[in-house]
């Protein structure tokens, strides 16, 4: 079984650990997040016949209390990036998380994730400003974590651009 | 010669050279003739090469090493040539590869089963050395409290350190690249585990801003201890259960080394792929190391010897104490219940335990009482004063002392009364009233039921001698012969009557009466009747009775006897003489049931 490290990146209340939780059901208590910054949990998926085994690697949303912690990044083999579709300072914290995790650990895919499109009557967010991101990354997709709509076709769409590249 | 050989291969040839040319063209001929041979072959194979199987059999070998060295292209280009050669293989030939495996395998299996059964023994082992011990019967409790199983609890107790779990992880990326777990172990979500330990050591070294070589070597929980082996590029990261030694730690570090020398290029190149870190499992386990408290094997045999000895004078002791209570209470019911005895205090004198008083003096003996519970003699004492008792048991002991009754005669008490049963002497009889009523408590005794064995023969005496005829022959007042030994058969009966008569103070007279047959006048019948009386009186009365009064009287015919026909039974009978006891008129001494005393 392949393993295969990625993180999940986004600001403060992006919806990060829910859709994490949409995936799996965690062993680790979500106080890891505010103290260590960090909860991981693991996922097994089979992609294309290959069995695959998923380390989430769920970041805290990076705000004025605490940066995502760089050394966290090393040895991600793809990351999620993940927007409030309501709030509109999400989209540039994304920007330098995005920057962050290039300098970081290279060109590595990832995918950019909406989030709250079940609240789309209240969106903001508007697709020039993710323009940037949208170009590189390998998919872009409205997902809820309340509702789970789309949730798991991006931990797919990202495991098979992990696996080709 | 230098300059000419210097310029030669350069310069073109000129008209003047052209003599000279051939002219060292024939000299070279001469000089080199050998060696150009050689030159012209090998050219000519230059051009014609072909690479033979006998070169590269030469050159093989280093080949593949040199190329090994250099990067992966050989391995990658070979592997699926191998893979289809080895799947041909074992199809065409598998007893071949199943004769070539079995000496590697052989070795793993035994190793691993090895492995479970110590692992079993040992669990076992503990198991069983504690189960019956009073430590053993705690942790039972301890288990079914906290619903774990007995041997669970056991380990926990008994375990000195054990290495519970090893994890082998990827340094850069923190993704589980092997991992092994002790037996009884349960886990999971061990890629999750391995990730947080990676993160935990990022965030640690960050907040302390340590370098990159530099990580936590240890977590402490309650009674786990992480200890961490950091290496270039893998951690050795070990749950312990209990204090581990120091010796572990050297032991965790050489084998991540040679984890490190060993998987190198797959760590350096680890892409996510784990296979291959799958043969690390051996190195793992020997880290599954533990050791555990030995059991103190006994105690002292004088500590065994001196328990046993104390156990069994402690046990004589208790036993001793309720055999002692026992006597004591069987003591105490015994002397209560005894007549004639009455304790009034218990005291404790000299060591000993004395009884103060009353006893009859026809009470039982107490000290027969200790003797017969078994109470210690030395252990007890008595103090009685002497006093009569009246209770119904010691009136009928005090009687049967005094009058000393016959065996035939049955001695009992109603209230103040004293019956007696049975047969006796008239002697006895006669004296027994006046000596029980000086029995004190006794005022009244019944003779009802007391039969006087001296009258009853003095009647049986009577009746027989009553019965008695000696008869005559007609006419005759002589004595016929063949009547004589009725004569001393009546004697004998009158003996002893005279013998009861004296023993019962009675004076009786025997009338000894004669009769005659109805033939011939009164006169002569009462004359006859009267000789024959006194002949019979006459034999009787020598020796003379002590009591007994004969005295002859001639009755003439007896008007009883029915004579009818003058012959016969009935007539023979008439010509007799016959015996009467007459009883002098006497006052009746004894009264059946007379109060007799007060």
């Amino acid at each position: 079984m392949i393993q295969k490290k990625i993180c999940m990146l986004g600001g403060f209340a992006v919806g990060k650990t829910s859709l994490v939780k949409r995936l799996v059901s965690g062993m680790f208590s979500e106080k890891y997040l505010t103290t260590v910054g960090v909860k991981i949990d693991q996922k097994s998926l089979s992609v294309r016949g290959q069995d695959l085994l998923l380390v989430l690697w769920d970041l805290y949303g990076d705000d004025d209390f605490q940066k995502v912690r760089a050394s966290y990044l090393q040895g991600s083999s793809g990351y999620i990036l993940v927007i409030d579709g309501t709030r509109k300072e999400t989209v540039e914290v994304a920007g330098k998380l995005h920057e962050l995790a290039r300098k970081t650990i290279g060109p590595v895919p990832f995918v950019l994730l909406l989030n709250k499109h079940d609240l789309v009557d209240e969106w903001v967010v508007e697709c020039p400003m993710v323009s940037d991101l949208k170009d590189q990354a390998c998919l872009v997709s409205m997902v809820s974590a309340k509702t789970g709509e789309g949730v798991e076709a991006a931990f797919f769409a990202l495991s098979e651009a992990m696996l080709k590249s | 010669m230098e300059r000419t050989r210097r310029s030669s291969p350069t310069t073109p040839p000129s008209e003047y050279d052209k003599g000279e040319s051939e002219d060292f063209s024939a000299l070279r001929r001469l000089l080199l003739s050998p060696e150009q041979v050689q030159l012209d072959r090998l050219r000519q194979r230059l051009d014609t090469f072909v690479v033979g199987p006998q070169e590269v059999s030469r050159v093989l070998p280093d080949a593949i090493r040199l190329r090994a060295q250099q990067d992966n292209r050989l391995l990658a280009s070979m592997l699926p040539i191998t893979q289809e050669a080895l799947a041909l293989s074992i199809k065409q030939s598998p007893q071949l590869i199943s004769d070539s495996i079995a000496p590697i395998l052989g070795s793993a299996i035994r190793k691993a089963i090895s492995r479970a059964m110590r692992e079993m023994f040992q669990s076992l082992n503990q198991t069983l050395e504690y189960s019956m011990s009073w430590q053993g019967l705690q942790w039972r409790w301890e288990a079914w409290k906290t619903g774990r199983p007995f041997v669970e609890v056991v380990v926990l107790h008994t375990l000195r350190f054990r290495v519970e779990q090893v994890f082998l992880i990827h340094k850069k990326t923190g993704l589980l690249l092997n991992h092994v777990m002790a037996e009884g172990i349960s886990s999971q979500g061990e890629a999750a585990i391995s990730g947080m330990l990676t993160a935990i050591q990022d965030f640690v070294r960050d907040s302390f801003q340590q370098r990159q070589d530099e990580g936590l070597e240890s977590l402490r929980i309650g009674d786990l201890t992480v200890w961490i082996e950091q290496g270039s590029r893998a951690i050795l990261a070990t749950v312990i259960r209990g204090t581990p030694p120091v010796k572990l730690r050297d032991f965790l570090q050489h084998t991540l080394e040679s984890l490190h020398a060993q998987y190198s290029d797959s760590l350096q190149n680890f892409q996510g792929d784990a296979a291959v870190f799958l043969e690390t499992r051996p190195h793992l386990e020997d880290c599954l190391q533990a050791q555990f408290v030995k059991k103190q094997k006994g105690l002292p045999v004088g500590f065994w010897v001196l328990s046993a000895l104390l156990l069994a004078l402690l046990g004589w002791w208790a036993y001793q104490a309720s055999l002692n209570h026992q006597q004591w209470t069987e003591l105490l019911k015994r002397i209560e219940a005894e007549p004639g005895i009455v304790v009034t205090t218990i005291q404790e004198e000299g060591g000993r335990t004395v009884f103060h008083g009353l006893r009859d003096p026809l009470a039982v003996d107490p000290e027969r009482l200790l003797e017969e519970v078994g109470y210690p003699p030395h252990a007890a004492g008595f103090h009685f004063e002497p006093f009569i008792a009246l209770t119904p048991e010691m009136i009928r002991k005090r009687a049967v002392t005094v009058l000393q009754p016959p065996e035939s005669v049955e001695v009992s008490i109603e209230g103040s009364r004293i019956i007696l049963m049975g047969e006796s002497s008239h002697g006895w009889i006669s004296r027994v009233a006046q000596s029980a009523l000086a029995i004190p408590g006794v005022s009244e005794i019944s003779l009802e039921r007391l039969i006087d064995t001296d009258v009853k023969q003095y009647e049986a005496l009577r009746n027989a001698l009553e019965g008695q005829a000696i008869f005559f022959l007609e006419g005759q007042g002589r004595l016929p012969d063949g009547e004589l030994g009725k004569i001393q058969q009546v004697k004998h009966i009158l003996q002893e009557l005279d013998k009861e008569a004296m023993k019962l103070g009675r004076n009786p007279s025997i009338d000894v009466m004669g009769y005659s047959s109805p033939a011939g006048s009164q006169t002569i019948n009462v004359s006859l009747s009267e000789r024959r009386a006194n002949k019979v009186l006459e034999i009787l009365s020598e020796p003379p009775f002590q009591v007994l009064k004969l005295s002859a009287v001639g009755k003439g015919v007896d008007p009883d006897v029915k004579t009818g026909s003058g012959e016969g039974l009935e007539y023979s009978v008439s010509r007799r003489v016959s015996f009467k006891v007459v009883e002098p008129v006497v006052t009746q001494r004894r009264e059946v049931g007379a109060r007799i005393g007060p």
